[in-house]
């Protein structure tokens, strides 16, 4: 028994509270960022924190705080069962689950977590060594963490497991405005490679003849897989978390079993996928489900934890965030299913588009129809009759999600895992006709 | 009682032995408590607290930091151990030693101004304050969603570094806020007041008692609900007025970040970006009219980015960033100043604990102008007013940027007229400062606080004022 699980067993019993959960989460996070080919932060740092929630009725409170100690533990459930006292009764809460231990340690990959900071700064030399050749310096990130996540409660829940992340952003780029970007991520440090990561980069930095200005106005787009997940990861805000469905407000509400996207377009959460390896269980140890998003265009479903769950009627699909967030559930491993032709073959057969890398502040128009404004970044090239003519300089969007993830022409059989302030999206490129550019003042 | 400068000193011993050539140790503690009320229920109460440590050292004239949430004498060690090896492991891709500006030493003490402090408080008082606000919000029938929060956090920091520089700090934050929607699913419309995401100031639980809730949750509820029968913001290019809490979003965007000394070196490139303000425009580039005039003050009182000391052991000093128009100044770090021969502005900000400190707004402040609201609106034939932050996009170069607010007036004839709703513009950083021909008087001026400031990668959190009054800018283009 660990020392975690002994510490919470005997806080549990001595909880004053109908019901109690507590939540550790420890973390071992190490990163290096570089800018014109020199490292100029390298950090390291050893945290924990601890969430309690105690409920008394139907009501909870939580409190938080990062000392591992008995005296600690039992600080928090008395000032969470304090809080609880304050708050007014939710009818529709459904108290605390038990949920069956579930195995969980798909994600942790040792060569990870030994990774140190001389790994990390050799690998970032490999990859400046690469851009110099092309007369290129490199900026960006290379971070390696381990995590450890516990949830047990008062109704018999414990859960254990742990994941580790390798994650590169990468911009290479010179003082004449030439630049590419590539990123890659995976749970063990040991696929990932270096070479390619460095390459996909500086083959988008390169050019033979200066950017073209384009006129605003709609063209068809080829979306990079990056740029793809940046809609994506608004869209999971937008529509297929729980809170937004139980209060109408999201793009799903309503639209069950109803055409939302191109028929060529289907979305799963998938945190079981082997290249994705979440934790198996949420914040409030719920084992997390395959969940079909969106089949076919139709809409199927969206991701709960157990309050949403309940308020939706379809229980929790193991979605639950840090306990007090004020996200609701939220889909964190979501996959688009893969098309039939190479990215290379899409190119080759458009006659005439606006090839993306990704986007840069992305931020709403009009959330109510999932508009975006954002400019594009790091690599935006004409193609014409199959051919990529000239890099394009950087245009401004204002785009509504859903009409463009009608609009899919085409989708890629190749798919990047995309790392995104805390989700995983493993996504195709796509091409996409009347996506729309404004002026750029 | 933890003997935190023995602490230290084993620290900076220990890193200096192990060959650092310049090292800091720094410990935060925070206590953070954030309660919420909506549509008549306390939907959030809750309490954090949490405490670690850093250690940042050269060593081979290259970065390392290392940090942990267990402040003891064998982590302290140990954590001073690895932030040499991190150091070191820096090195092998340095071209230059880093120089840091040059710093005198002290021993101080700063305490942030405040009346009433929030965790003196009660709980029971402080839902009465949010129950009373929602029982104002819910007189209006037609309001179908109220909302409002209380946010307060106490920063404790003690600071040691080689050079014999040494403080303690400690800053109460405050934040209140609310808002109200009218119409339903996806035909709604929302206010917020006093701004988007609320007021937060460097003060005690007396920011509360600063804003006529009373009389302005009516006025807002009455707006939501015009808006959902208001007509499009027309697409045009005309004269505009932007409240003071919006100049302060401007403000951070348009003129904070780029000029972030660090972004402006290309630290942030790969994702916050780059700047259009580089050095070679010191002293030259016309940023703004000749009435633009900001500073980078820390010093200001109540502000949100308002300190003693930075996270570097910089003193807190008022520094020009524009002058009559002209760029001036930068915020800096002691690394990035000793690049242009100047000295920091101390801005080196961390977040928490557990991360690196990185150049950071303070209180990026438009010194008030001469005009009166009337004054600023009546310059105006066509135009239009707006107010409240809702959107914002700018590029990574921070010059063309789009802005949207939450309400619009026409201006016709001088004078405010019909409502509009989703009220946007777009432009271009220079091109717009450049166009601004009015700023309100010092009574419409306030430092408008940003409590979620992100930069970095992965971001860091930091809490940043704007000084702002209302502004006027000529010939911008709206409804784009």
């Amino acid at each position: 028994m660990s020392k975690i699980q002994k510490l919470f067993e005997k806080c549990l019993k001595k909880s004053q509270a109908e019901q109690t959960e507590l939540v550790y989460e420890s973390e071992e996070f190490y990163l290096t960022r570089f800018a014109d080919s020199v490292i100029h932060q390298n950090m390291g740092r050893k945290d924990h924190t601890i969430w309690c929630r105690a409920i008394n009725s139907r009501k909870a409170g939580i409190a938080t705080g990062n000392e591992v100690s008995e005296l600690s533990i039992d600080g928090l459930i008395k000032k969470a069962t304090e809080i609880c006292s304050y708050q007014k009764d939710t009818p529709q809460f459904p108290g605390l689950v038990k949920s069956a231990k579930t195995p969980s340690c798909r994600g942790f990959i040792e060569a990870t977590a030994k990774c140190s900071a001389g790994d990390r700064a050799i690998a970032v030399k490999e990859i400046a060594e690469i851009a110099s050749e092309s007369n290129l310096a490199i900026s960006g990130m290379f971070q390696t963490s381990q995590t450890e996540l516990v949830v047990a409660n008062s109704k018999g829940t414990y859960q254990e497991g742990k994941a580790t992340e390798a994650k590169i952003s990468l911009t290479a780029s010179d003082e004449s405005g030439r630049a590419g970007f590539s990123q890659v991520y995976s749970r063990d440090i040991a696929k990932i490679d270096f070479v390619e990561l460095a390459n996909r980069a500086v083959v988008k930095a390169q050019r033979k003849t200066e950017p073209v200005a384009i006129d605003p106005g709609k063209y068809t787009v080829i979306l990079d897989p990056e740029a793809v997940a940046d809609f994506l990861l608004f869209l999971g805000f937008l529509g297929f978390g729980g809170k937004g469905f139980s209060s109408k407000r999201g793009f799903m509400a309503n639209k069950i079993g109803t055409r939302i996207m191109s028929d060529k377009i289907s979305i799963t959460e998938e945190p079981g996928n082997p290249d994705i390896g979440y934790i198996s269980f949420d914040f409030e140890g719920v084992p997390r489900q395959r969940v079909e998003l969106v089949k076919n265009g139709i809409g199927m479903g969206v991701v709960n934890d157990s309050f949403y769950g309940s308020l939706n009627g379809t229980g929790s699909t193991g979605n639950a965030l840090r306990p007090g967030n004020n996200f609701g559930p939220y889909p964190v491993a979501m996959v688009m299913e893969q098309g039939n032709k190479t990215l290379e073959q899409i190119i080759a057969e458009s006659e005439k588009a606006i090839w993306i890398t990704h986007f840069w502040y992305l931020n709403y128009l009009n959330p109510m129809v999932t508009s975006v404004t954002g400019t594009t970044r790091d690599g935006t090239f004409l193609i014409e009759n199959g051919k990529l003519v000239a890099p394009i300089v950087d245009m401004r969007i204002a785009q509504s999600m859903l009409e463009a993830f009608n609009n899919v022409d085409a989708v890629s059989s190749e798919r990047r895992l995309v790392p995104k302030y805390g989700s995983l999206m493993y996504v195709p490129a796509l091409k996409i006709s009347d996506f729309n550019f404004i002026p750029k003042e | 009682m933890t003997d935190i400068s023995g602490l230290a000193a084993k620290a900076l011993q220990k890193a200096r032995d192990l060959g650092a050539s310049y090292a800091d140790f720094r410990v935060v503690e925070t206590r953070s408590q954030g309660l919420g009320y909506s549509n008549g229920t306390p939907d959030k109460v809750e309490e954090s607290r949490d405490r670690g440590f850093g250690i940042r050292v050269i060593t081979k004239g290259a970065w390392g930091y290392c940090g942990s949430a267990d402040l003891d004498e064998k982590e302290i060690i140990e954590v001073a151990q690895k932030a040499v090896e991190i150091a070191r492991a820096s090195a092998i891709l340095q071209k230059i030693p880093i120089e840091l500006a040059r710093s005198g030493s002290f021993k101080e003490t700063y305490i942030s101004p405040y009346k009433k402090d929030p965790f003196a408080i009660t709980l029971s008082e402080k839902l009465a304050f949010l129950a009373h606000l929602d029982e104002i919000q819910s007189k209006n029938a037609e309001i179908t969603a109220r909302d409002s929060f209380l946010d307060f956090r106490k920063t404790i920091k003690d600071y040691y570094n080689s050079e014999g520089t040494s403080f303690h700090q400690e800053l109460i934050h405050c934040g209140v806020g609310l808002s109200v929607s009218a119409g339903s699913g996806r035909n709604r419309s929302t206010r917020s007041y006093p701004a988007n995401e609320g007021v937060y100031e460097c003060k005690g639980y007396e920011l509360l008692d600063e804003f006529d809730f009373a009389s302005n949750i009516p006025i807002i509820s009455e707006q939501s609900i015009a808006l959902l029968k208001a007509p499009p913001c027309p697409a045009k290019t005309c004269d505009i007025v932007l409240d003071a809490s919006h100049v302060g979003l401007v403000i951070h965007e348009s003129i904070g970040h780029p000029l972030e000394l660090d972004r402006v070196f290309g630290s942030e490139r790969n994702f916050s970006g780059a700047s259009f303000a580089t050095p070679d425009n010191l002293d030259a580039l016309q940023y703004g009219s000749s009435i633009v005039n900001v500073t980078a003050d820390p010093t200001a009182p109540y502000g949100l980015g308002s300190f003693g000391f930075d996270d570097e052991g910089i003193k807190a000093d008022r520094v020009d960033l524009i002058k009559n128009g002209i760029l001036v100044g930068y915020i800096s770090s002691r690394e990035t100043a000793h690049k242009i021969g100047r000295k920091s502005s101390g801005s080196m900000i961390a977040d928490g604990w557990g991360n690196i400190p990185i150049v950071r707004m303070t209180n990026t402040n438009l010194q008030p102008g001469n005009k009166t609201f009337e004054q600023l609106i009546s310059g105006i034939d066509d135009g239009l007013y707006l107010q409240t932050t809702s959107s914002w996009s700018i590029d990574d170069m921070r010059q063309n940027f789009q802005f949207g607010c939450e309400i619009g007036w026409l201006i016709e004839g001088g004078k405010l007229t019909t409502i509009v709703k989703n009220p946007s513009y777009a432009g271009n950083t220079l091109a717009f400062w450049n166009s601004c021909d009015g700023i309100g008087d010092s009574s419409q001026w306030r430092i408008w606080g940003t409590p979620n400031c992100g930069k970095g990668q992965p971001g860091q959190n930091a809490r940043t004022g704007q000084g702002a009054a209302p502004a006027r800018f000529r010939q911008v283009k709206v409804g784009v």
